[in-house]
Order: structure tokens, then sequence, then C-alpha cells
């Protein structure tokens, strides 16, 4: 039984997808930070915030040619693949009766789709070094619906199937397989959200409030997950949906009583 | 007047008011012979034809004889209906020994042994059928209620096992898990407010269905469940609460 330090990802290889973006970047400074050489894949061309170190690839996850080229070069440079991190995906604020059909098959597309096409073509790379983490994003709202975002919770209830699936299929291989299920998270993503309405001081009290920590969390609290999942400790660690979100879903709706 | 339980037997813990009366009186109307019982006797009498008895369910002696005054007034058992709980409104550094055996013996023990008492009856005359009423908080913590919550969280797992135990012997067991009901007690709550007219404006916005649950909602799934219809149904927890915990506790919009 030799676990290696929780602390050390030395010599391993990992993809991150949304590797740019709020919680993205947070995740590619830590696994580097824990010694892991680290491929940052996004959509966008420009590398953004992320450290030096870290690699930066251009990938549209839903294009299969995309995700096979960063595989392609990963293997090329790094002979191995121990670590994947699916944090790229996009929500879509509307009902089902106003979203389009092009705009579902586009949210599918990358949060689906996307998991599906780096999980296809990483595990062969994992494999034939003995074995990986694979970390997908769920959601909370895998779980619950949040009003006026359907789509974005469908394609999170898949994406809970899919890493279930994955774990089984793969877990003789010495795959593992989990998904990471966020709650509220301190991202550009929600500090839109906060701008577009009125008194933003009030509202971020008010979230803070419902939250049984009487916070939202950080990417720093995700990346933490994240690598304790990518590691040894958790080997043992398959096929599971990782709530992270302060305590918020373990309550009924907080009435204002 | 339907016709759904026609022949049938019940038994229903907690039936002189809110939930428990709502049972008492659709199972009756649905052609049901049916026994009830309380701690107390209550000012407003139960209609007639319906057989009730004074009992405690956390205690021994009282459990014991509702299972032979069911036996003698009704013959065969076909339906028990474990609804009697009462809750303590605590966190767990709050409660005392003594909440915690007053609502344990009630919401936990009183359960079990109802369902040792009545399984081997059932199981004696072909099978039967047991509703236990769970919560949505077992599931999800409502706030200053640690030990009702833990309470239900037994029942559901006891229903479970039950469900598998005795499936062979005929026994079916679900557990129904209510959300807002409107009862006397949750009149209560709202009025200690601070703008009790506010809170039920909260309260309703926040469930999909439009309205608060009322005590027919669950009596019509518990006759559901009782029915043969529900047959194949077993070890299960039914939901009822208009949507509540199919959303986010966190509504922004409601801000």
């Amino acid at each position: 039984m030799s676990a290696k330090s929780p602390a050390s990802l030395s010599g391993r290889v990992a993809l991150v997808t949304g590797g740019v973006g709020g919680i993205g970047t947070a995740i590619c400074e830590r696994l580097s930070a824990e010694g892991a050489t680290v491929y940052a894949a996004d959509i966008s061309g420009d590398p953004g915030s992320v450290p030096a170190q870290v690699l930066h690839a251009e990938c549209d996850v839903s294009s299969e040619a995309s995700v096979t080229n960063v595989m392609q070069r990963i293997n090329t440079e790094q002979s191995r693949l121990d670590i994947l991190v699916n944090a790229a995906g996009i929500e879509i604020e509307k009902t089902v009766e106003e979203t389009s059909l092009e705009e579902w098959n586009r949210i599918f597309a990358i949060n689906v789709t996307g998991t599906f096409l780096t999980c296809k073509h990483g595990l062969a790379l994992m494999r034939q070094v003995g074995g990986g983490s694979i970390i997908n994003f769920g959601s909370y709202d895998g779980f619950i619906a949040d009003p006026g975002l359907a789509a974005y919770c469908a394609t999170k209830g898949a994406v809970h199937a899919l890493t279930r699936a994955l774990a089984c299929d793969h877990g003789p291989d010495n795959i593992r397989v989990n998904a990471i299920c966020p709650g509220y998270i301190d991202t550009p993503m929600l500090q839109s959200f906060f701008g577009s309405s009125g008194d933003i001081d009030s509202l971020k009290n008010e979230v803070r409030r419902v939250h049984p920590i009487g916070r939202y969390g950080t990417p720093e609290d995700v990346a933490n997950l994240v690598n304790w999942l990518a590691g040894d400790e958790a080997r043992y660690a398959s096929g599971q949906l990782w709530v992270l979100d302060g305590g918020l879903t373990a309550q009924a709706q907080q009435m204002r009583l | 007047m339907g016709g759904q339980l026609k022949n049938k037997t019940a038994v229903i813990t907690g039936g002189s008011r809110g939930i428990g009366r709502s049972m008492v009186e659709l199972f009756a109307r649905e052609g049901a012979q049916v026994l009830t019982c309380s701690r107390s006797e209550r000012k407003d009498p139960l209609p007639q034809g319906i057989s009730s008895l004074t009992a405690d369910v956390s205690r021994s002696d009282d459990v014991k004889k509702l299972a032979s005054e069911a036996v003698s007034r009704l013959g065969k058992i076909d339906i028990l209906v474990n609804n009697a709980g009462v809750q303590v409104e605590k966190t767990v550094v709050d409660s005392t020994d003594e909440d915690f055996e007053a609502l344990m013996s009630v919401n936990t023990w009183g359960v079990f042994a109802l369902c040792r008492e009545f399984i081997p009856l059932m199981a004696g005359n072909g099978g039967g059928t047991i509703i236990n009423i769970g919560s949505i908080s077992a599931d999800h913590a409502d706030p200053s209620m640690a030990l009702y919550n833990a309470s239900k969280a037994f029942v559901h797992s006891l229903t479970r096992s039950i469900a598998v135990d005795h499936g062979h012997q005929g026994i079916r067991c679900n557990a129904i898990c209510p959300g807002w009901i409107m009862t006397e007690m949750a009149d209560a709550a709202f009025d200690l407010a601070d703008d009790p007219d506010a809170a039920r404006a909260d309260a309703l916005a926040r469930h999909a269905a439009g309205r608060f649950g009322q005590p027919k909602d669950i009596a019509q799934a518990a006759l559901w469940l009782a029915s043969d219809g529900a047959s194949f149904i077993t070890g299960q927890t039914l939901t009822i609460d208009g949507g509540l915990i199919a959303a986010s506790p966190l509504r922004p919009g409601f801000f």
C-alpha cells in the first residue's frame, strides 16, 4: 500500500478542458502546483491568466477532429495521460419553450458530447500507462432544477449518468471516473449574473445567507476537490457524484418566515 | 362514493385530525372498514361507522391493544397506515434526552412496533400493505428540526427493509413523503413570522403547483398505494410536495 503523498502529482499529465475559464484556471494552477504537467484546452485561443508553465491548447470539445488533435499532441509530447478534467461547459438561461433546437443541440454538443469525446479519445492514453482519473463536471442542477435553465439541467443529468457508465465500463482498466457537482461558485459567470440585478450587495448577502456555510464557493474550493479526486488518496473513489455546494442542497427551500 | 377499498380493512394511527383524519374519512368513503387511534379524545367526533380507540403508539401496552382490537373489530387486516407522529423544533444542541425519547418513541419505535405486530397478522391472511408517513425532511433538512428530520430518515429506511424482508409473505410497504401540508401546525408556523402575509406569499411562490398541499392530497396518494392498482409498488418513497424539492433551495428571483 504505497499511495503517493496526497500533495504530489509529479510525473502526471493532466488535460483540463475549459482550462482558461473561471474554474478551469484554478484547476490548472492547482494541478500544476502539485507537480503535474498540465494542458489547458479551451475554445479560446487566449491563454488568459493560466500560469506560464501550463501548456495551452486551443480546442473545441464539440469537434471530434479538434479533440483528437489535442490527444495526438499529448501522446506525441508526453506519451501518457493520467488526469482528464472536463470543465468546459456553457449555460443557456431559458425554459424549454424558449430554447431553440439549435441552442439545445449547441449546449448538448459542448456539455455532453464534449465530455463523451474527450473520454472516448483519452481512455486509450490512460490505459497505456495503467490507469487514470477522469473528473467530469456535473452540477447540483443535475439533481434539482433552477428556474429557466432547462437544457442546462438536462445536460448535467446526462453527465451524471455518463459518469457512472464510464466508471463501470473502465474500472477494470484502473480508470476512475467521478463527477463534481458544484452549487454557487464565484466565477465571472456568477458575477455577470449578480451585475444584471439592481442591488448587488444585498443580493450577494441573501445568497450567502441561504448557504449553511455562509458563503458561496470559490474556484479554489473546486480545485481542492479536483486535486483530491485526481490523486492516489482517492484511489477507491469512482462512479460518484460529488456535490460541492456549502450545504445548500442539504436543505429544503429556505422560505422567508 | 367510490368503492376502491370495498371489502378491505384499514388501521390508521393518528386519525383524529390533519392528514390522518383525511385518510380515515377517504378510506371509509371508499368502502374500507377503518379503525383509528389517537392519544386523546378530540372534541370533533369522527364520522359514523369509523371505529376508534385511545392509544399512544409509543407505549408497548397500547400497541398490543391496538393489534388485538384490530383483530377483534376488523377480523383480517389489509392496510396499516403509520401516520401518528410528533415534532420537536430544536437543533441537536438544544434537544434534551427527554425530547429524544418523546420524539423517537413515537416516530421511530412506534412505527417499528406496529409493523412488528401487524406483519404476522397480514401474512397469516395472505398479505397486506403498509403505508408509512415519511417526510421530504428526511432527505433535505428543515432548520431546527434535527430529531424530526432524522426520525423520518429512519422511517424511509425501515420501509425498504420491510419491503425486502416481507415481500415474499405478500406484504407491500411504501412511504409517503409530504411537503408543506396546510394543517393547524403549518398555520401556526406562519403566524409566528414577522410578516405572516409576506411569509405565506413567499412560501406559495416556491411551490411549482401554485398552492400549498392539503391533507386530502396525501390521503389520495395513500388510497392509491393501498389499492390493488399499486400491487407492484413496494419499498418506495413517494414525495407529494407540489414540486417544492424539485427546485433549488436558492431562488435569487425571489430576493
